[in-house]
Parts: structure tokens; sequence; C-alpha cells
């Protein structure tokens, strides 16, 4: 707790600092800061559960943050970028969150070298810039917290200009290695062979993107991997692979927005394929259109997920002996714990923009689930209903 | 529509010079006086896109009455929605916005001085001969 509030503090410090000068602060043409921040109130009308950590009370800690960013130019075509960003939520570390060399040997082409965010969905690596999208929150259903936000690696970028479109192509290479949190265990989570290609086109009024990603993940759960062993020595093969703790992870998204002046419709939905326990398969998308009257935009959204735990193997028998009914249970406990987050939500919001670079949003999302599912609630009393509204104020802020 | 609008009303009342005219050119210091742009080509150049051409694009300040203008006839997109998407470039380290400059005079001394540099003014403003005009909206 105090060095998470000291990073933040820090990086607070560094932001006022740089915001000292005028926007877009230069402290010379080759050297630029720039910033964000957000301050994000929440309220849980439910005493029975929390949802994302927001409970039934005023918290304004949770998504809270405030991010550093310094570019610099050291020739033409190579330029160096840190991201420092401070968040007050416990969920999600500080600290050095970008640090990369960008080559542009040409216009349309682009190489960036080092720690960057990872691209998965449409608004994945800019998750934490809350400036940049309508909403007060991007919906739990379609954007997981699990998902990680970084990885070291290579990405290359090509733009293909055309009279009628344009499009761009990005692919990337890298690893990954950091605590995650997957249903609601902290592990060691390591992805290597982590690559991906996004495509994105841009016609009209319309923007389209289309994505895959995989990588091979391996997590260390020794608890699982001791009794993992033993069924193996048991002879019971099925149930011992069935609780692999290392695993290929794809990632297919596919996103459409169309915008005009008076109004916007976006919509985008993602399937998250895992072969191992502890991550189901999920499959989730989100519609949200709104209307634009300056300088305001009222909007309506709708998400929803699907989860899908891979089912046990029956491969140890029961009934035979008090011993083999032991094991099987143990067996089987480890997947009734695990928790089921299918759920849907509706929101319903306005943005106002203030000024250039200063927003303020509100909004109000019925989170809905099933009776027998956690639907990412943390459950509180086991009478609670697996309904709730929340209510969202943010104020989003770019330097 | 509700934007230029506004745009309009808001001209009216501080008396804009710029207020009598709703078109917009885009004008450019190129040596290849032969170049034309569609609308998606010059909304791709004001958005940071690629271009065959080697050009750098310049803008207004985000309250200046012609680039309201321009943002509703050419990029189709509130000022609002503009200035979220250049803080997702920005902060993927995807693209960089226009540089800006203070006034449509401003803008023209700019292209005169740098080669490749193109901007847009309200139509009606004098283009110097040595400039020339890639795209006019209808």
């Amino acid at each position: 707790m105090p060095w998470r509030l000291w990073n933040f503090v820090l990086v607070f410090g560094l932001a006022l600092l740089c915001n000292a000068h005028p926007i877009y602060a230069e402290t010379s043409d080759k050297l630029q800061f720039s910033g964000f921040a957000r301050v994000v109130l929440g309220y849980l009308d439910d005493k029975n559960a929390e949802y994302l950590n927001y409970d039934n009370s005023l918290s304004i800690d949770n998504e809270s943050l405030i991010g550093l960013q310094a570019d610099y130019q050291m020739m033409d075509s190579l330029a160096v970028t840190g991201q420092l960003i401070g968040h007050s939520g416990e969920q999600r570390d500080s600290g050095i969150e970008w640090l990369y060399l960008t080559y542009t040997p040409t216009n349309a082409l682009k190489l960036k070298l080092g720690r960057q965010r990872t691209p998965f969905l449409n608004y994945s690596d800019v998750i934490d810039v809350g400036y940049a999208y309508p909403w007060a929150t991007l919906p739990q259903q379609t954007y997981p917290r699990h998902f990680f936000s970084n990885f070291d690696g290579l990405m290359a970028s090509y733009e293909i200009p055309s009279t009628l479109f344009l499009m761009n192509i990005e692919g990337y290479w890298g690893y990954f290695k950091d605590k995650v949190v997957v249903s609601e265990r902290e592990m060691e989570a390591k992805t290597t062979g982590f690559h991906g290609l996004i495509s994105h086109i841009s016609f009209k009024n319309w923007n389209l993107r289309g994505s895959y990603h995989q990588g091979t993940t391996s997590v260390t759960l020794d608890d699982v991997t001791q009794f993992s062993g033993l069924l193996s020595q048991l002879g019971f093969s099925q149930s011992a692979d069935s609780l692999a703790t290392t695993g290929v992870t794809e990632v297919f998204q596919f996103s459409a927005n169309y915008e005009t002046v008076d109004y916007f419709v976006r919509g985008e939905l993602n399937r998250i394929k895992a072969d191992f326990i502890f991550v189901p398969d999920t499959d989730g998308y989100f519609l949200s259109t709104g209307y634009n009257y300056f300088p305001f935009s009222s909007y309506i959204s709708y998400s929803k997920n699907t989860t899908d735990y891979e089912q046990p193997a029956s491969d140890i028998p029961i009934g035979l002996s008090p011993v083999l009914d032991g094991l099987a249970y143990s067996y089987l406990n480890i997947f009734e714990q695990l928790p089921v987050n299918s759920s849907e939500a509706y929101t319903l919001g306005t943005r106002w923009d203030l000024q250039p670079g200063l927003a303020l949003k509100g909004e109000v999302s019925l989170i809905k689930g099933a009776d027998n599912e956690s639907a990412f609630f943390n459950i509180k009393d086991t009478a609670f209903d697996r309904e709730a509204l929340l209510y969202l104020i943010a104020l989003e802020w770019v330097f | 529509m509700k934007t230029l609008f506004f745009s309009l009303i808001i001209s009216i009342v501080i008396g804009f010079p710029a207020a009598a005219n709703t078109s917009i050119v885009v004008v450019a210091n190129t040596e290849n006086k032969d170049i034309q742009l569609n609308r998606q080509q010059v909304r791709n150049l004001f958005m940071g896109g690629a271009l065959s051409y080697d050009l750098e694009a310049i803008s207004l300040p985000p309250k200046n009455q012609t680039r309201v203008l321009f943002n509703t006839k050419v990029v189709g997109l509130t000022e609002s929605r503009i200035q979220s998407y250049w803080a997702q470039m920005r902060f993927t380290g995807r693209k960089k916005a226009p540089k800006e400059v203070a006034s449509e005079k401003a803008v023209l001394e700019y292209i005169k001085s740098h080669p490749g540099a193109v901007g847009y003014l309200p139509v009606g403003v004098s283009i110097p001969d040595e400039l020339t005009v890639l795209y006019s909206t209808p």
C-alpha cells in the first residue's frame, strides 16, 4: 500500500512539473512530455456484493490513475518513448508501462522495439486513457481485467494508402512474464511465442478492426501441479492432463465503428480460447450507440459475455473405495470452485466535453448474472440476486 | 449538422470574418502542381495516415471557426471525437496530431515557407500563385 501510494504520488508530481509548461510541454523540439489522468468515483447500489471492487460506499481509488509520457526524437527516423503510470487501485501495478524505440524508415512503415501495450482489443492498449473513449469504463464483459497490459518485443506497423480507404496492418512478436489474477487467484504467468496480427481499415465513416493473437502460457500453481503429478502417478492420466498449467491461448477480435458528426454506433466481439485450467473459453461482445449534441454526447450500451470451462475428466472411479472417492472429490472440487463469470450489462451515460483535453462522464450500469454464477461479483451474502446498479462519475484529462 | 449550425451562430455573434464562407480549400506548397486529392485522402492526411505524397499537414486551434468547418465537412467528426482520437493515437505511439498554427494568416505563412506543408483555409482567402489547391469542398 505505501509503495503503491508512493508511485502514484511520484507520477502525479512529475505530471504537475510537466504541466507547469503549456499543454504538450516541449522542453525542446526533440523532447516532448504529455500525460493523462482520470479520477473515477463509483458506487454499487447493493450491500450484498462488490463489482470490480466497487461496493455500496463511494470510492475513488479503484480506477483513478495518472500517466506521464516522454518522447525523445533522437534522429529523424529514430525515437524513444517512455510511459510511467501511477494507479490508485490495488489490482494494477504502478511503474513503467512502456519503454520502446521507434524506427520509422518511411512514412508508411514503423517498427517499435521494447515494452509496449498488448493490442488485443480495440481499446486494450488505451484502456488507461479514459479521455480516448466515450464511456466511463470499458465493459468488463468484453474487456476482462485479467488481460495483461504490456509485453516485451517487436511490433511492425505498415499503412497502405488508397484513394478510397486507409488500411493498416500490424504484427508483433514477444513475451510476457508477470503476476496475473485469474479466477480470483493470483499466479505467476509467463507467455512465450506471443504474437499477433491486426488489420485496421478506415473507409468513409467506417472503422473496422480484426485481429488474432496467440501465445503459449504457463502459470505457477504449485498445489495444482503437485496434485496433477499424484494423479498421473496413480494412472489417472486424463484427470492429470485436465489440470494442465501450460497451454496455448488464442484471442480473436472484430470491431466496427460508424461515426458521424451527429451520432456513433460502435460494436466489438471477441473470443478467448485457452488450453488450461483456470482460464475459461470466453465469448464477449458489446454494442453502443450515442448521440452528439455539443458539448455533450449521450449513449446506451449493451454488453454480454459467456464463459465455459473444460469439463472434468471421469477416469477416477467413484464408489469402489473411500480413498478413490476422496481423490475424486478433491479433483472435482477444483472445478466446482472455479468462478463462472458470465454476465450482461445495460449502460446509460453522458459525456460532457468541458474543453479540449478535459471531459466529465456520468453513467449507470445494470449488471446481471445467473443465480448460480459469480458474474464478476464478489459475493458477500449468498442471498444476493446477481443484479446490481453501478454508478460511475469520471473526470478525464489529457495534457 | 448541429455542430455546423452552432459554429455559424458563434461566428455571427463574434463577427468572425470567415462566417460567410462555408467552403474549405486545402492548399499545399508542392513542386508538383498537378496533385489533386479526394475527400478520403484529405481526411487520411489530417488524421495522421500515410499518403503516396510526402506532405506535412498543419491545422488550426480547436475553437477556430475554419477548423470546425473542416471537421464537419471533411473529417466528418466532432471536435471532441477528434481530440479523443488524437489521445488514443498519441498514447499508443501510433501517430502524432498535425502541428497547430494560430490563425488562417499563419497557415498561409507557414505553407509558403515550408515545402510539402498542407493546410486548410476558408474559400475566399487569396491563395498565392506559388501554392497549389489540392481539394475544395463542394
